[in-house]
């Protein structure tokens, strides 16, 4: 091929400063994906040659199989340049190497790289694989008869099934994105998504191929391929968590023993070096979305039963660090056992959060056998730690409503369910949230009843 | 094709509402990308269908957005010549000056959805534009940090300073150390143009960003 395209990268890059990903030369130039790949590589040789003034940085695509944990799984992850040689050492067999992107600038996370596709594939997208090499004869798209029978199907299937589903992507994608998300080492660039061979959720393909460079939505399709299996595990909690209050701590200990075995999963995606579960601890910390809140605890649960040992060695300098993580804990693994618990993180669709909030699923329920309802509400708490750093976790929090919203029917049932609360849960912080909540309902309706009783108070003080 | 004028507050306030956003995703992505606040307190979200980074931290979002507040009515009314990002270093001397440009046309001719889409488009190249901004710009010097200046007529300022949008929150004039650079090195980096909107984002960059400059 003539040596024009050349020129062109050089354009691209240095005069426009822009990041050029392979796939988006490909639809720029009409190329197909690989030859746009071997069109990097070549200019990167030749600046490298030239050792020529700018300084330009590039990505790489990495793939190759990798033994983690007694399973053979694959792993294809975006690196940066000086990470290359690092992460081809951890692979048992490395499959393909190649570039993913040029630009000059030091990107100091993998955003801009999917932004830089998006508009691209936009504009093809009814042919955005023209050029690509991934080929599949039974992938067409669906006619629109079929359309409407799938899309009734999910309208139908999503009340039964919902409960379940965001409880599994929970669970799995909570340790995989503790990996994700550290802020230094490997986030961003780094993104590993382990597809292994077994199935994966129709879902969350879709995303994926989507968002190639995203690493929190790649992350999310390893895990998935387990959710089948999986889904056996939650079911039985489900049942279980009707019946009574008590099985709660069973179901606990029931979930942990499923996540002992999830663990064999999430670790393939967990930080391997110990210097980063620190920064993931922090970043635990800062980041917070429901779902972390709910999920994150159990993978650092299933972390901290199998990698004790590894985390001793941290254990007394982390103490306060510690401390910390195990503050959101008692919030929510109650909740990991109800199946409405809240879904993924913004990628996700904002509508399974609405629909999991319309059903909200509570022993409260069968315990009073009236019309009270807990619901899980996104709440952000910021408060001063012990080294007065401020903090600010959002969490979602249960809070007891009742369905006809009477203030009167309020007013009895917050002390209730203190109580109850109390005695299945034995946490304090959720105590305190509700006991709180409580007051205030009581004396808003207290006030109402009793308002003279107020008055005199007022003025028997003076 | 609907034709509204600059009176159609309506609208006036659609598009003060839309760069109100743009801009303070992007002061968010210039926070993160200048290193002024720890990258740390950052967290990855969504906007415009692409990942941005924005903090988390209470205490800074909330100026953020008081800052937008007040700024916002300016835009409606199509008072805000320039919006300006300026970063100072421990010396309270600017070393680089984001300067978002806005004009606004008198006559607004809109069509029917094309429009946001379209400008969401142009938005998010000019979010990708700020990503990418440190390979064109020196890095600053440690310690720094950041204000907004708005640049409006005098008229507007008065009104501002009658009348405080947010309680406690006061604008001032700024004084020229704030607006004047020195040596100041001009790097354009985004132009949009768009029905509704056209906006100019260059950064006014000084030479000597390490030194301390002699009074």
């Amino acid at each position: 091929m003539d040596d024009l395209y050349l020129d062109n990268i050089d354009e691209y890059v240095n005069d426009q400063n822009k990041i050029v990903t392979y796939k988006w030369l490909s639809l720029t130039l009409g190329v197909h994906v690989n030859t746009a790949k071997q069109m990097l590589y070549h200019y990167l040789e030749q600046r490298r040659k030239e050792k020529s003034g700018a300084t330009l940085h590039a990505t790489y695509l990495v793939s190759g199989k990798c033994l983690e944990n007694g399973s053979m799984c694959h792993k294809v992850s975006v690196v940066r340049e000086e990470k290359l040689e690092d992460i081809k050492s951890k692979l048992d067999m490395t499959v393909s190497i190649h570039v993913y992107s040029i630009q000059k600038s030091e990107l100091k996370d993998s955003g801009p790289l999917y932004s830089t596709d998006y508009d691209a594939v936009k504009e093809n997208l009814k042919n955005c694989n023209k050029y690509s090499a991934i080929r599949c004869a039974a992938a067409v798209p669906v006619s629109s008869g079929q359309l409407q029978r799938a899309q009734e199907k999910v309208l139908a299937a999503a009340p039964d099934t919902e409960g379940s589903k965001p409880g599994l992507n929970d669970h799995m994608a909570a340790a995989s994105k503790i990996s994700v998300k550290q802020p230094k080492g490997i986030m961003g660039m780094f993104s590993s998504k382990a597809t292994p061979k077994s199935e994966e959720y129709s879902k969350e393909v879709k995303t994926e191929q989507k968002d190639d460079a995203s690493p929190a939505e790649g992350a999310k399709t390893r895990p998935s391929s387990k959710a089948d299996a999986l889904s056996k595990f939650f079911g039985k909690p489900a049942d279980k968590n009707a019946a009574t209050d008590k099985p709660d701590k069973n179901i606990k200990e029931e979930v942990e023993g499923a996540l002992t075995s999830l663990s064999a999963v999430s670790k393939t995606q967990s930080h391997s070096s110990p210097e980063h579960k620190q920064s993931i601890k922090e970043e635990l910390l800062k980041k917070s979305s429901a779902v972390k809140g709910d999920s994150k605890d159990t993978g650092n649960k299933t972390k901290r039963l199998e990698q004790s040992d590894s985390e001793d060695e941290k254990g007394e300098s982390q103490k306060t660090k510690r401390r910390r993580i195990k503050q959101p804990q008692p919030d929510s693994s109650d909740d990991e056992v109800i199946p409405d618990s809240p879904p993924v993180p913004e990628p996700q669709t904002q509508s399974l959060e609405n629909e999991v909030k319309k059903e909200p699923v509570s022993h409260q329920e069968i315990l009073e056998g009236k019309r009270r309802k807990r619901r899980r509400v996104l709440k952000s708490k910021t408060f001063l730690d012990d080294e007065g750093c401020m903090v600010t976790e959002k969490g979602y929090e249960s809070e007891s409503y009742s369905e006809s919203e009477d203030d009167f029917k309020a007013s009895s049932y917050p002390s209730e369910d203190s109580v109850s609360l109390k005695q299945s849960l034995g946490k304090r912080e959720e105590e305190k949230k509700l006991k709180e909540k409580g007051q205030k309902k009581a004396p808003a309706a207290a006030n109402k009843a009793t308002k003279q009783a107020t008055i005199f108070g007022f003025f028997q003080k003076k | 094709m609907t034709t509204l004028t600059r009176q159609d507050l309506n609208f006036g306030q659609v598009v003060a509402d839309i760069l109100c956003e743009f801009l303070e995703v992007a002061i968010h992505l210039i926070l993160y990308v200048r290193e002024v606040y720890p990258s740390g307190i950052f967290q990855k979200r969504k906007k415009y269908n692409v990942p941005v980074q924005m903090s988390c931290h209470p205490e800074l979002n909330q100026y953020i957005q008081d800052t937008l507040h007040c700024v916002k009515p300016l835009i409606e009314k199509n008072e805000a010549e320039k919006v300006v990002v300026v970063i100072m270093d421990r010396e309270h001397r600017p070393v680089e000056r984001f300067v978002f440009e806005i004009s606004q046309p008198p006559l607004l001719s809109i069509s029917s959805e094309t429009l946001l889409s379209h400008v969401e488009q142009l938005l998010r190249a000019v979010i990708l534009k700020i990503s990418v901004c440190d390979a064109v710009l020196d890095n600053n010097p440690p310690g720094c940090t950041f204000t907004v200046l708005v640049y409006t007529r005098e008229s507007a300022t008065r009104n501002m300073e009658k009348v405080q949008v947010i309680k406690d929150f006061p604008w001032i004039v700024a004084d020229e150390q704030e607006v004047l650079m020195q040596e100041p090195r001009l790097i354009p980096l985004k132009t949009m143009t768009s029905d509704i909107v056209k906006m100019q984002l260059y950064v006014e960059e000084r030479a000597q960003k390490g030194q301390r400059n002699a009074a």
